[in-house]
């Protein structure tokens, strides 16, 4: 071989190492990797575990660990909220295991990294079932993984507690758990809660207008379940008397706001209705603030809650929310500690917005679910879990008591809130009773 | 009417942003015959750097280009010499750039997290900053990166046919050895261009930092935009790929506001293959470096 050409070999395997070294997890002992990352989570004595430590080293629970199996976006496009989903589940696990673990064992979190993707969290969650013969499992994030991963643990028969997945009507697995309080018809309740919340003002916007983002879950709240004749967000509008001027849906991954506030400003509706995520929302608002135009009253579906904060003209903006960080969510003593936990957390791992809200909340349920069922069926069986899951419901910080509904597909009613961007932080304003204090809806036609 | 004018005019400048994002792949592809896939994340570095300077120091956003702009110049100076001593040909280029794209992605997510960034307004008063012309809003940032682009397309045409670097270009982009024969120091030239190229992508990245929300994997949804002008505008040619970049921009923003968001890109890949089966060296050649 030619030196050059040996040379350029060498370089060329140097560079691939590097790409190996980087995608690779640097965490700790034990690790392998599926797509990306794998990370073995234990809690280590000290607080915001992030360190991967072995299960002996820890003082409250003893003997075999009980290995817990989930993946998470840890890289990829849902990777900012998967943030939220690790934190959360590392301030579980410490927090179990400092209580004496779960059946008297330690947890041992095994988390593999899905990439965002749902045909690696399906492969995943083979993996983790069939090779490391994880004990139980614990949903990803996002709903086309969470989608793909219910598959798989329907397949083995393993109890699939779950958090934020949108689809409600696919998921008919009589052992799957929803964390996510939207009920099993958020297309019509939670339009109707944020229509409830703008009557109560007493001046409800007379027109309407919906940017719908072509992702399923959004165009699920937006339209209904296609093929039915159910409806969604925007027939609930009409049904109500509010004209809508503007339905106008775009591409996932939007990156020119300029035509679509262009479009909103033209029908200048009373009220916008923003069916995105993520940062849609910012986006959409800088881009109406640049053509000197902001509406009435604006909802965001599922926002990332810190970039719209920071957003000029996003104040008055409403979203759902399933706790938020005042009265009287924080009335409770535990869940104030839980959640100073969660956002120390958020905290050191770089996280922005670092306070615990719907994500965090959602998770947080999940784990409570796989803990309850373990306990209250004295055994990781999974149908003896399920069962007693589904005969007893579950005790949760966030949520209260819940009681699952087979015939509403294990779906508990739709316990969302209305919640507003109101001096620069977010409040919850509806219904009244979980409004913060001196907190109600502000939205007013005209200004 | 407004509305549909409107959707042109933010055709044309956000189409200069583009184009101001692709001079920099298409320069490096069309002169050195490397399809650099780091750019897209040289773009992306550069507005991360914007966002933290600009936040840690409470400094303008604007004048970060002073700070950018020589910084990766150097960078793409050592990415150049790198490739020279590796032998890097156009194939091999393709994988040893995407390893480079997938490293930069981790180091900026490591470093800034996955999560979304934003230089708030206090700091960043140019993003809903406008001028109106009878109602119709020319938006300062995507205007100001307009204008970058035509400055830096016009001024690289006039580099490539006026002196005596852009005959030099030429002369390697067409034939290196023979332009070594004629006493062209062509590493030479590859290293200038290559670091002129990385600092047209640092440019990009502070009207990026400056117009919108960061993320590690933004970068990724730009190769549907960046690749079709690069190839409609020739490879190589600076003012073919500013042209590209208005009439993707044009037509993305027209057919946006005519028959929803969701047709943009159906329009734009339309274009392309259109333009390519009766064009397929690009849309101007005359000028082109190759």
């Amino acid at each position: 071989m030619r030196p050059r050409t040996r040379w350029t070999y060498l370089i060329l395997i140097t560079v691939m190492a590097m790409v190996a070294a980087a995608c690779g997890d640097d965490e700790g002992e034990g690790t392998t990797t599926l797509g990306a990352t794998a990370t073995t989570l234990t809690p280590s004595t000290t607080e915001g575990a992030t360190e991967t430590t072995a299960a002996t080293e820890t003082t409250a629970a003893s003997g075999e660990p009980i290995r817990v199996g989930s993946t998470l976006a840890l890289t990829g496009v849902f990777a900012p909220t998967a943030a939220i989903h690790k934190a959360t589940g590392e301030v579980f696990v410490e927090r179990i295991n400092a209580s004496g673990g779960l059946l008297g064992r330690p947890i041992e979190w095994i988390l593999l990294d899905d990439e965002s993707a749902p045909d690696l969290a399906a492969a995943a969650y083979e993996r983790l079932i069939t090779e490391d013969e994880v004990d139980l499992v614990l949903g990803p994030y996002g709903t086309g993984n969470i989608t793909a991963a219910m598959a798989v643990a329907q397949r083995y028969g393993y109890v699939f507690p779950h958090h934020t997945a949108s689809l409600t009507y696919a998921y008919t697995y009589e052992c799957h758990f929803s964390s996510w309080s939207t009920g099993l018809h958020p297309n019509i309740t939670n339009p109707n809660l944020l229509y409830d919340a703008l009557e109560s003002t007493g001046t409800p916007p007379e027109t309407i207008g919906f940017v719908v983002n072509e992702f399923p879950g959004t165009m699920f709240i937006s339209y209904g379940q296609p093929e039915t004749e159910e409806g969604g967000a925007v027939t609930e509008a009409e049904k109500r008397g509010w004209e809508v001027v503007l339905d106008v849906t775009y591409p996932i991954a939007t990156s020119d706001w300029g035509p679509l506030a262009a479009q909103v400003r033209d029908a200048d509706p009373d009220f916008l209705y923003i069916a995105g995520l993520g940062v849609d929302a910012p986006n959409l608002i800088t881009a109406m603030q640049a053509i000197d135009y902001s509406p009435d009253g604006m909802f965001v579906q599922w926002p990332a809650p810190g970039p719209l904060l920071g957003t000029e003209g996003a104040d008055g903006i409403m979203s759902v929310t399933i706790f938020e960080e005042h009265p009287p969510f924080t009335d409770d003593p535990e869940a104030v500690e839980v959640a100073g936990m969660i956002d120390a957390t958020l905290a050191e791992s770089g996280v922005p917005y670092a306070k615990v809200e719907t994500q965090a909340a959602a998770s947080w349920t999940a784990w409570e679910y796989l803990q309850q069922a373990a306990e209250g069926a004295g055994s990781l069986d999974q149908q003896a879990m399920c069962d007693w899951l589904i005969d007893n419901g579950a005790q949760t910080l966030f949520h209260g008591d819940i009681e699952f509904f087979p015939d509403q597909q294990n779906y508990f009613e739709d316990l969302s809130k209305i919640k507003q961007v109101q001096d620069g932080e977010w409040y919850t304003v509806y219904p009244e009773e979980f409004a913060a204090p001196d907190r109600s809806v502000a939205f007013s036609p005209g200004g | 009417m407004e509305l549909l004018a409107q959707g042109i005019v933010s055709g044309i400048l956000v189409g200069g942003l583009y184009a101001l994002m692709s001079i920099g792949i298409s320069l490096s592809w069309g002169a050195l015959k490397i399809i650099n896939l780091a750019h897209f994340s040289f773009i992306l570095l550069s507005a991360y750097i914007v966002y933290q300077l600009t936040v840690s120091f409470e400094v303008d956003p604007l004048l970060m280009v002073l700070v950018v702009a020589p910084l990766f110049f150097l960078v793409g100076v050592l990415v150049q010499m790198f490739f020279h001593l590796a032998k890097v040909d156009e194939f091999k280029s393709l994988i040893i750039t995407f390893g480079l794209f997938i490293i930069f992605q981790s180091a900026m997510q490591t470093i800034w997290s996955a999560d979304f960034r934003r230089i708030g307004p206090v700091l960043n008063p140019y993003e809903t900053q406008s001028f109106f012309v009878g109602g119709i809003a020319f938006q300062l940032p995507q205007l100001v990166a307009f204008v970058v682009a035509l400055l830096i397309a016009g001024g690289m045409w006039l580099t490539f046919t006026r002196t005596y670097f852009g005959k030099a270009v030429r002369a390697v982009a067409q034939d290196p050895e023979m332009a070594r024969a004629f006493g062209i120091d062509s590493r030479r030239v590859a290293v200038i261009l290559s670091g002129l190229s990385t600092a047209f992508s640092a440019l990009a990245g502070v009207f990026i930092a400056i117009g919108q929300t960061m993320f590690p994997e933004l970068a990724v949804a730009w190769f549907g935009i960046i690749f079709p002008i690069v190839i409609l505008g020739g490879l190589g040619n600076s003012l073919g790929t500013l042209t590209a970049g208005v009439i993707i921009g044009v037509a993305a923003g027209v057919s946006s506001v005519l028959w929803g968001p969701l047709s943009a890109p159906l329009v734009t890949f339309t274009i392309l293959i259109v333009a390519l089966l009766f064009r397929p060296e690009g849309l101007i050649t005359k000028r082109s470096i190759a």
